[in-house]
């Protein structure tokens, strides 16, 4: 990584056939679009899947944080694949693991248990975030 | 060539989390997959042509595939034709909400009003080419009419969120198990056919796995021993009613 001030790259995968996967977007939407605007930046998979320059050389430079909906980490993969770090690979089932109460149902439209898991998803994976951007501060990499 | 019965069409979008338009293509491949054409059509999510197996990299050789993009990078159209197959049909969501002269669509988490419209206006243009890639221009689409293909559903691989996948089944070949994709498909239509299992039998089916799968020349032999011994195997076992 050589980015003087790494924002962290949020991945997340592509799922479209279950609600996990619209968990897992919904998380990257709330970690770019409202926790963590200024810190994050998402890239989407299929740009990845295709080799586009920009979007590979944004992987490399930048710490990333991947989120899968299911088994095939398609996200953790590619971005491995791209030449990128990943500071977490979060899988959704995990998180609903530990969050059995919100069951999530609906892909185009998540219920209110998804929802719920994707926002304690998010939550989950902030502090990961503001600790690689910290640490990325304290190599003195910030704008003055 | 042979091929299998085109019985149903991919849909593969671009999903691209980044844009509006990305959005828009996921949602109108869902109302197609979901709503318009349920019987018709599958779906796979793109990255498993390089994160999933052999089945998945299959999948736009086993079904006519139509890649639904929402920009010019067109991700979806050119990593599926660079991983699986040429695509049978391409569209481009910000191609139709200029034909259609509608507004941007803005909001790649909500979608607005003009995002909305471009969901419908690219699921209808999808529902028309799974139509015309399953020649059925013109004829009621299976929504009502159930699955129209004589080869009876299989039950696939379900390898991700998308859950679909091309049926594969395991050979072992020289030694080593290798993955013959559709190969469960092959040996049902043969046998519905009422092929016995004889020399011009098997060679129409290696015509036929070859469709799908790489055979390595110098494995060619080895390949037909397998195959064979598979499909005499497969004709003994009961005909499902």
């Amino acid at each position: 990584m050589n980015n003087p001030d790494p924002q962290v790259v949020i991945v997340p995968c592509s799922g479209i056939g279950k609600s996990l996967g619209s968990v897992g977007r919904e998380a990257a939407y709330e970690l770019c679009e409202d926790l963590r605007p200024a810190d994050t930046r998402l890239v989407a998979l299929s740009k990845l899947v295709l080799g586009d320059s920009a979007a590979r050389q944004t992987v490399a430079a930048c710490p990333a944080v991947t989120i899968d909906g299911c088994k095939q980490m398609c996200a953790a993969k590619m971005v491995k694949q791209s030449g990128g770090t990943t500071i977490a690979e979060v899988s959704v089932v995990d998180v609903f693991r530990r969050h059995k109460d919100c069951k999530p149902e609906g892909i185009a439209q998540l219920n209110e248990g998804g929802l719920k898991l994707a926002h304690a998803l998010a939550l989950e994976v902030l502090p990961i975030i503001d600790q690689a951007r910290q640490a990325g501060l304290a190599q003195g990499g910030d704008h003055a | 060539m042979p091929e299998l019965p085109k019985h149903k069409a991919g849909i593969i979008a671009c999903s691209g989390e980044e844009l509006a338009e990305g959005t828009v293509s996921r949602l109108a491949a869902l109302k197609v997959l979901q709503e318009l054409r349920p019987q018709d059509t599958v779906t796979i999510c793109l990255p498993l042509f390089l994160a999933g197996g052999e089945g998945d990299r299959a999948f736009a050789r086993f079904h006519p595939t139509i890649a639904v993009d929402g920009c010019a990078l067109r991700c979806a159209a050119r990593a599926t034709e660079m991983y699986s197959g040429k695509p049978a049909a391409s569209i481009v969501v910000n191609d139709i909400v200029s034909e259609r002269g509608l507004d941007k669509p803005e909001g790649r988490r909500r979608l607005n009003a003009a995002g909305q419209q471009a969901v419908e206006a690219t699921a209808q243009r999808l529902a028309v080419l799974v139509d015309d890639v399953l020649g059925r221009k013109g004829q009621p689409a299976s929504t009502t009419t159930g699955t129209t293909s004589g080869v009876k559903e299989q039950p696939v691989q379900a390898t991700c969120a998308c859950g679909s996948g091309v049926p594969v089944q395991k050979l072992v070949i020289e030694g080593q198990t290798v993955e013959v994709v559709a190969l469960p498909l092959i040996f049902e239509q043969f046998r519905n056919a009422g092929r016995v299992s004889d020399e011009a039998t098997l060679c129409e089916l290696m015509e036929t796995v070859k469709v799908y799968n790489p055979v390595p020349p110098q494995a060619e032999a080895s390949y037909r021993q397998a195959i064979s011994r598979e499909y005499a195997a497969y004709c003994r076992q009961e005909t499902p009613r």
